[in-house]
């Protein structure tokens, strides 16, 4: 199952940029196909729905670690480890905004 | 193209927004709010036990108070299994795990107690949690070079917590 999603915020920066959309393909149980590396959308308790780059993979508890790529965005502010139950999916395609000069002035 | 499209469908049938807000990293950790969470599951589990010894199980209050206690239980077993993965997640880092080897381990065995204070009554499981969460502020306390006491809990259950001895 797949799903479009709008990205908000500048977390993600320069790969993603507010207003860009994603691809998303839903998580299931035993899904095995996720790297470092991927972005992946979660719904997390206190922050709601996120979306994240996968800094580690820890099989034995079922939790990713996930960062921003963003220069402001250092550390997962109290995210704390995302189990794999709180996983929407991965994005799978970017759509990008078309404009570049827009894009280049979101970047600033 | 495809983004004008995407963005048309968007106006008139909103997707789903997820948001890639920035991070500020407040440094604050402490492992007391698991361990508190953990003291109070036995609690419930101890006022549970009380209840059903009590002889007005068809009283609708029995049922209410019962609810409740199990509602709490639940809640602060899953509260103290996120406060460790926070500190797990954000403030351990490699070079603890090299230190301590033990680290990972006893967080799976942290979450491993947190579900099944929840599935279960059994007061055992979460003696094991509040155990198991003890052990977790003494290697994070370690870390951080700052020495540890074990002192009662000043509340009932009364289990003997670890603390930083400042």
């Amino acid at each position: 199952m797949l799903n479009i999603i709008k990205v908000t915020g500048n977390s993600l920066s320069p790969f993603f940029l507010p207003g860009d959309y994603v691809l998303v393909r839903n998580y299931r149980p035993g899904y095995k196909n996720l790297r470092v590396g991927n972005f992946v959308v979660f719904q997390h308790s206190e922050f709601g729905r996120l979306i994240k780059q996968v800094h580690t993979i820890y099989p034995e508890t079922k939790t990713l670690k996930v960062v921003g790529s963003h220069e402001k965005s250092i550390s997962s502010h109290k995210l704390g480890l995302i189990p794999y139950s709180d996983l929407i999916g991965k994005v799978i395609f970017h759509i990008k905004q078309s404009n570049t000069s827009k894009r280049r002035s979101l970047l600033k | 193209m495809f983004y004008k499209l995407i963005q048309t469908i968007d106006r008139f049938h909103p997707f789903p927004k997820a948001k890639a807000h920035c991070d500020i990293p407040c440094g604050i950790y402490d492992p007391i709010t698991a361990q508190i969470n953990a003291l109070t599951v036995v609690r419930m589990m101890d006022l549970m036990a009380g209840l059903a010894e009590g002889d007005d199980k068809a009283v609708i209050d029995f049922h209410n108070s019962m609810s409740r206690y199990v509602a709490v239980k639940e809640d602060h077993a899953e509260k103290a299994k996120h406060e460790i993965r926070v500190i797990w997640g954000d403030f351990i880092k490699d070079t603890h795990v090299e230190k301590y080897p033990e680290l990972p381990g006893l967080v799976h065995k942290i979450m491993q107690f947190g579900s099944k204070s929840r599935q279960t009554a059994d007061r055992a499981n979460g003696l094991a949690l509040v155990d198991a969460i003890n052990q977790f502020a003494e290697i994070f306390w370690a870390i951080k070079d700052i020495k540890i006491k074990k002192a009662k809990a000043p509340y009932a259950p009364g289990l003997e917590l670890v603390y930083p001895d400042l």
